[in-house]
């Protein structure tokens, strides 16, 4: 079992990463070229109303004093004003965490699915042409660019075969419908699947490469392994010998899991920008091509504390399956 | 008689593992085929802007208005855009920034991660765990996304910006070839060199980077691909700088323009031969790697 001390060893310095990003990112954002004031303010901006800005936003006190202001705010959730929109940082960014994650979430844990079937399947045949050919095109498939996946599906399946919405979450219609009506309930209707399909699909394609290779790997490494002589000599079939193989050869996709979710996280910066899909990824590139410093800020450490938490959840994990992993290490 | 001076030159060993490398490349038919079509890629980014029919930015007039999206033709072989430039030749201007971006990207990755990987694994100790966590602290940066602030927010060129993305793509390398290192470390012949006095340059130049070339063979070609993904990846995202005519950026402006629907010929050709330069390089790295024999070590990456 995990010692308490590893976990808490673990979870301090996950806490102190958390804090290095939130300051690092602080700090970085103020060493900016362009000062908040100029991204704001328009050129010219007489100094009267300069003043009364620079007032506003507490611009005028030391940067130790923004920063422990910074620090305390963040801790009630407030990340401040976004500068296009004006309105509360987190308030913009809660329902586009949402959205992007009901997205990325299902699809990779779907992509890790299909992925360990064909990594097995690849695996059991490495010697055939067949085992060859999977892995060729795994490669492949790995290799191409994501937002040219989502332009290939756009094309096929929107344009030509007009099965699908080409981009957006749903329809102004149904938004229309539900304005008055709980915010989930536009996430209800079928408008709302027809938008998911290609987005999802996407991402499923592309991230499969991945846990494929290394449930072929680590099925390659466990075939190889003494146990499997025994189990033939005992007189298992073949099919009861690969769902033992399986087993063991599953273990890397537990711990490899989360990683691959912060992959996608990054990569969905293109996915939802090819779909136009309102999540934290397309957020994150229209606050950068509008300096909206605040915005960025806050969308940077989201995807880095999920990284950082991941992490933290892999060790954990890691000392579950394989105990001789301590604090010490 | 020159048995002993062919075989004992360094810069004889090196090029005989050229010489090997190349044949081990050439007999195989799917390798051949992505070194031709890299080769292909390298003539255009040379030739490319001179064989192009038209200018990069001229506009095609017919009886004196624009011609707008025009189907490919004889005198458009791609058609053209909504601009009226013609498609054929803008792919032909697109391919030496593409190539440029892959080849800089690419050396900048394999160097830095043979400089970390090396030194962490030769000198090990303090040095290597110092390294190793840098190594790890790299691998937890979301890559696109911080590439995205980097780049936009810098205002950095073309150059700078494939200097952003090698400094941070160079990881699996560093780490693989550290693991190399080690393994290497404990050779007979390695242990038997240093017995005889030889130098840590010495040994690393004379017995590690021959044995660990294959692998950072399979490093450089992958840090290609990835270059040339990264950078159309954030021409497509609109942040790399659009006055450079790279296939990215084509790709952007097709989609942006909303006519996808109807003009095929303009957004599909940049974005099939971006797919193919990545994957002809990925390939090419990973195939070449395993024919090398490193199976198993770089094939997840």
């Amino acid at each position: 079992m995990v010692s308490v001390r590893y976990v808490g060893s673990r979870a301090l310095q996950t806490v102190f990463l958390l804090w290095f990003m939130l300051t690092f990112l602080f700090f970085f954002f103020r060493l900016m070229p362009g000062s908040y004031l100029d991204i704001m303010m328009y050129r010219g901006a007489d100094p009267e109303s300069i003043a009364v800005f620079k007032e506003n936003w507490g611009l005028n006190d030391p940067l130790y004093v923004q920063y422990g202001r910074y620090l305390v705010n963040f801790l009630g959730f407030d990340a401040g004003l976004s500068v296009q929109y004006r309105e509360p940082v987190w308030d913009l960014v809660r329902r586009r965490m949402f959205n992007t994650f009901i997205l990325v979430a299902p699809a990779i844990t779907l992509s890790y699915v299909v992925g360990g079937v064909i990594g097995g399947l690849i695996g059991s045949r490495r010697d055939s042409r067949a085992g060859e050919h999977g892995l060729g095109a795994l490669i492949f498939v790995g290799s191409l660019p994501s937002f040219f996946v989502g332009i290939l599906l756009i094309a096929m399946f929107s344009m030509w075969a007009g099965l699908f919405p080409t981009s957006g979450m749903v329809s102004p219609e149904v938004t229309r419908t539900y304005r008055d009506a709980v915010w989930w309930r536009p996430y209800l209707t079928g408008d709302f699947a027809m938008h998911y399909t290609l987005p999802f699909v996407a991402i499923v394609f592309r991230y499969l490469y991945f846990p494929s290779l290394i449930i072929r790997t680590s099925f390659i490494d466990v075939t190889r392994q003494e146990f499997n002589e025994f189990y033939r000599v005992a007189g298992l079939t073949p099919r009861a010998r690969l769902r033992h193989q399986l087993k063991h050869a599953s273990l890397p996709l537990i711990t490899l899991y989360p990683l691959s979710m912060t992959w996608a996280l990054g990569g969905m910066v293109l996915i939802e920008t090819v779909f136009n899909w309102p999540g934290i990824g397309q957020m994150l590139v229209q606050a950068v091509l509008s300096r909206d410093y605040p915005v960025i800020q806050f969308v940077f450490f989201i995807i880095a504390a999920f990284v950082i938490l991941s992490n933290f959840v892999v060790d954990l994990v890691y000392g579950v399956v394989d105990p001789r992993i301590s604090a010490d290490d | 008689m020159t048995y002993r001076s062919a075989a004992t030159g360094p810069l004889e060993t090196y090029r005989r593992n050229v010489r090997r490398g190349l044949a081990l490349v050439l007999s195989d038919r799917t390798t051949t085929t992505y070194l031709a079509i890299i080769c292909g890629a390298f003539v255009l980014a040379l030739v490319g802007p001179w064989i192009a029919p038209y200018e990069y930015n001229q506009t095609v007039y017919v009886d004196g208005r624009i011609h707008r999206l025009a189907t490919p033709s004889l005198a458009h072989p791609l058609g053209t855009t909504w601009e009226g430039y013609d498609v054929l030749s803008r792919l032909l201007y697109g391919a030496r920034p593409s190539v440029l971006t892959g080849v800089l990207g690419g050396g900048l990755i394999i160097s830095v991660g043979l400089l970390v990987g090396v030194t962490a694994g030769w000198y090990g100790g303090n040095v290597d765990a110092a390294l190793m966590r840098m190594t790890d602290v790299f691998y937890g940066v979301p890559l696109i996304p911080f590439a995205i602030v980097l780049v936009a927010l810098l205002n950095i060129g073309f150059y700078t910006s494939i200097a952003v993305i090698g400094l941070l793509l160079w990881r699996n390398s560093a780490r693989v070839l550290r693991a190399q290192v080690l393994q290497l470390k404990a050779r007979p012949y390695v242990k038997a060199a240093r017995a005889t006095g030889a130098g840590n340059t010495r040994i690393v130049v004379r017995h590690v980077l021959p044995n660990i070339a294959p692998m950072a063979i399979m490093f450089f070609a992958l840090g290609v691909g990835h270059s040339i993904l990264i950078e159309a990846s954030l021409s497509f995202l609109g942040i790399a700088d659009p006055f450079v005519p790279s296939w990215g950026v084509m790709v952007r402006n097709a989609y942006n323009s909303g006519t996808m629907s109807r003009a095929w010929w303009w957004a599909l050709p940049p974005g099939i031969l971006i797919a193919t330069l990545v994957v002809s390089f990925c390939m090419l790295g990973r195939k070449y790697g395993s024919m090398a024999g490193n199976e198993g070590n770089g094939t997840t990456y």
